[in-house]
């Protein structure tokens, strides 16, 4: 077991995994995985492809509930609460750990109707304060300007780049505490790729992040805290600057230096 | 918003607040609901069925299946439209199954996308538009009217066929379609023609699909009427009721089971329309049934495995 | 050797594509000479028997001895049988639809659909005589109807007829949604339910009408099982239980006795191509829908 360090004394800790293992049918994709997420942290996660670091990323968000087949084991604790335990409510979790998928996926509905979506399944109703948190999100994810004329046209006229900073929005607008990120810049091109960053950049001053990447480069840029995964394990963890500069395991040593994935 | 709870054994919990308990409770009586909906198709199909056994049961027996219908009085049986049935079914598959595996192969592995291909499909989707009804008034017009066949077997087998070549069509289609490429360009690429490609590479590959196709529009035809009272009639020959002459009125057990119903006089009407109605039900199962197993049963045969 | 198999297995093919393509054209002279010689004999009320269509179509006044050829009183029965069927059979067989597609675990759907096929197979004078023996007495006992015939009972029938067109097609509908959709929207602290109703109802919903508008085109076109129950009065319904008369049940009722070239031959000839064009005309809708989705 790895610990992390501390960077700044009494940060807490946001999100911890504890010996989580997790199956799907009998295949075992993550094994004895610990880590230790601190809050207002960009914490990333790197790895070769099909090494499990999205089926961790999931785990952290009860998604595999929504997978017939797969199970978790172990303790994830959001602020000392476990989420997995029996009277833990997914609803309730999902308010707080928000998640970015690899692809755009916003609703066939409008750009306001998209942002508010989280919110009005919450309760609220409100129209003026529907308005409000719409727009607050929308600036928060940098993509105000572009769009504030036309909230009621459909999401789906976006560029690839514009739907993804909306799926931020419309995470952002149910203000919650952790957002996890899953390759969120793999599927597009450069100029929104370094939009994206940009955002994550300034997202840590008010939420914790936690994203999933396979550029090597993206870690380096955005990230405080790294954890290589390889075969389903978590192999290292550190400040990003020491894994990438002094690894201290072989196996991240020859992944950072590219001599697999 | 959500609350972490902390009890005297200083354990945080996640705890849900009454808003989201309350989208829990909804969630909850939804899905039971939906559950309910979804079992009550179920227990309708076996109320039909139940309640169709216990009324015409009893009316079954060896002389009811084989025996003639009497027009005045008690006691009859619906042997000969059991045959007709049978026989109009049989003519019908004739007739159908060439000409739409033939339409549906030519249209799936032939035809380049263009004018013809397009009139062809569209031409099946109207077709398949046209209610069972008016495509009856279509054969009375032809056959018994312009061709003065008067009611005749044939009449109606034809009218059927132009009622059933549609769905035929698209399950030939359907069936070709889920043949993988593949095959087909191994075949060729073997120096085979395309037709010899079709006949004995594509066609076993889907043989199984097309049967449980066909052995399920079979059972329909089994059971269709509006098309059959103008054009194959509401009689059966008293002196010759199981004929192999195609140009005679056949009424089959369907239109007997409505005849009986609407307009015959005799007394034991329920015993009749009970025992042809089971006997229908029957037929609808046992094609239904046969259809599955056939199908599977060729595609193991055809390609080696079962699917 | 070969040359000569060559050649052989080629002329085979061609012979086999000129089978083939007359089939296809066969398809083609089917539907011209159905619409041709439906047209022709049905325009005969208006052209020979010199009937104004908009009698025929806007009044009730029938009575076929007296050259008066109202259809209005059919016309409105098949479409109100066909709504009152929708209102029932539409909601039920879409929850049924998202049922099987989002909640039902296999075994479920193992014996839901083949259920849902054999109630297919069922012909369409078995679903009449099952109204007649179990519906028509219930509605007679329990309900404000004195015979038990009419309007709800011919209604109820053909909803349970349409019910597996719109519950296969609904599922289809839900089923192509990209999973995404559920993702995005479970993730941001949806409900199972609330994802259903927000998200994938809405999403589906060109798919929702092209089923509701084929479980139309079925209703308007069933006969039999109508017929059977529905009561068959030339009067236009004045009551959820009220015994009508619909296009479909007409013709099956009038034509045998109607001689060939008399009036009433003619105008359920006309009510046929009637019947024809409304069954076209939801089809183009259908097509209509897909279009704009895209």
């Amino acid at each position: 077991m790895i610990e992390s360090p501390e960077l700044r004394v009494g940060a807490r800790e946001k999100l911890v995994a504890r010996d989580v293992n997790i199956y799907y049918g009998s295949f075992q994709a993550i094994k004895r995985a610990n880590l230790t997420i601190h809050e207002n942290t960009v914490h990333a996660l790197i790895g070769p492809s099909g090494c499990g670091k999205s089926t961790f990323l999931r785990a952290l968000d009860r998604m595999h509930d929504l997978t017939p087949g797969a199970r978790v084991e172990g303790e994830v604790l959001l602020d000392g609460a476990n989420i997995y335990a029996p009277g833990a409510d997914p609803v309730v979790i999902r308010h707080r750990i928000g998640m970015v998928f690899q692809r755009p996926n916003p609703f066939p509905k409008t750009i306001f109707e998209n942002v508010v979506y989280g919110p009005k399944i919450h309760g609220e109703r409100n129209h003026t304060k529907l308005q409000e948190i719409c727009e607050r999100s929308l600036r928060q994810a940098a993509l105000w300007d572009e769009v504030k004329d036309r909230l009621n046209r459909s999401a789906l006229d976006l560029s690839g780049g514009q739907q993804q900073r909306l799926c931020i929005a419309r995470v952002l607008a149910v203000e919650p505490e952790v957002i996890l990120m899953d390759e969120p810049a793999s599927a597009l091109d450069p100029i929104a790729t370094s939009k994206i960053e940009d955002l994550i950049g300034e997202l840590k001053e008010h939420y914790t992040v936690v994203i999933v990447t396979h550029s090597m480069q993206q870690a380096a840029r955005i990230s405080e805290f790294t954890a290589f995964f390889h075969l389903g394990e978590i192999v290292e963890v550190g400040t990003t600057n020491d894994i990438f500069t002094r690894p201290k395991e072989k196996r991240t040593e020859d992944y950072i230096t590219g001599r697999f994935g | 918003m959500a609350v972490v709870a902390t009890t005297t054994v200083s354990e945080p919990r996640i705890v849900a607040d009454a808003g989201v308990r309350r989208r829990r409770f909804v969630d909850g009586l939804a899905t039971v609901i939906l559950w309910g909906l979804g079992a009550s198709v179920i227990l309708m199909l076996a109320a039909f069925v139940i309640y169709l056994f216990y009324l015409g049961a009893s009316a079954i027996s060896w002389q009811f299946l084989t025996g003639s219908p009497e027009e005045t009085t008690a006691g009859g049986g619906i042997g000969p439209e059991i045959y007709n049935s049978f026989y109009i079914l049989i003519l019908t598959l004739i007739f159908t199954v060439p000409i739409a595996l033939a339409a549906g192969v030519y249209l799936q592995e032939y035809a380049k996308p263009g004018m013809f291909r397009t009139i062809v499909q569209f031409s099946a989707e109207s077709l398949a538009t046209v209610p069972s009804i008016v495509m009856g008034l279509f054969g009375l017009l032809v056959f018994v009217y312009y061709f003065h066949w008067g009611f005749s077997a044939l009449g109606g087998a034809v009218t059927l066929t132009l009622l059933n070549l549609p769905a035929l069509m698209r399950v030939t289609q359907e069936a070709l379609s889920s043949v993988p490429d593949s095959l087909r360009e191994a075949s060729m690429g073997l120096g085979a023609t395309r037709w010899q490609t079709i006949y004995r590479t594509v066609i076993p590959s889907a043989i199984g699909r097309m049967t449980t196709g066909i052995v399920l529009i079979a059972g329909r035809i089994f059971g269709e009427t509006a098309a059959l009272i103008f054009t194959a009639g509401l009689s059966v020959s008293a002196n010759h009721p199981y004929e192999l002459n195609p140009m005679r009125s056949a009424e089959t057990l369907a239109i007997h089971l409505w005849y009986t119903h609407s307009e015959s006089i005799v007394p034991d009407v329920d015993r009749i329309g009970n025992g042809s109605a089971l006997v229908l039900l029957v037929m609808v199962l046992i094609f239904n049934v046969s259809a599955r197993v056939a199908g599977r049963a060729l595609t193991k045969r055809f390609t080696g495995r079962s699917s | 050797m070969i040359a000569v198999q060559a050649k052989r297995s080629h002329t085979i093919e061609r012979i086999a594509v000129w089978v083939l393509r007359a089939a296809a054209t066969f398809v083609i002279v089917a539907i011209a000479a159905l619409l041709i010689y439906l047209c022709f004999e049905g325009s005969k009320t208006f052209t020979v028997d010199h009937l104004p269509i908009w009698q025929f179509l806007f009044t009730s006044d029938f009575d076929p001895t007296a050259n008066k050829g109202g259809a209005a009183i059919f016309i409105v029965g098949t479409i109100v049988v066909t709504l009152f069927a929708l209102c029932i059979g539409g909601p039920f067989g879409i929850a049924v639809g998202a049922f099987l597609s989002e909640i039902a675990p296999p075994r479920m759907a193992g014996i839901l659909k083949p259920a849902i096929e054999v109630l297919v197979g069922i012909p369409s004078v078995v679903y009449g005589w099952l109204g007649l023996r179990l519906l028509v007495p219930f509605l007679r006992e329990h309900t404000s109807s004195a015979s038990g015939f009419g309007l709800a009972a011919a209604g109820i029938v053909l909803s349970i007829m349409i019910l597996p067109t719109v519950i296969s097609l609904s599922e289809d509908a839900f089923r192509s949604l990209p999973g995404a959709l559920r993702e995005g929207s479970m993730a941001l602290g949806s409900t199972r339910w609330q994802t259903i109703v927000r998200v994938l109802l809405p999403s589906a919903s060109s798919g929702l009408s092209v089923a509701l508008i084929l479980g139309m085109a079925r209703a308007i076109g069933e006969t039999l099982a109508v017929q059977m129950v529905l009561g068959n009065a030339t009067q236009f319904a004045n009551g959820l239980f009220a015994p009508t008369a619909a296009l479909t049940t007409e013709i099956v009722i009038d034509m045998p006795g109607a001689t060939q070239g008399s009036f009433l031959e003619h105008e359920l000839f006309s009510m046929a191509l009637f019947l024809l064009l409304m069954a076209m005309a939801l089809i183009l809708l259908v097509r209509f829908v897909l279009r704009k989705r895209v």
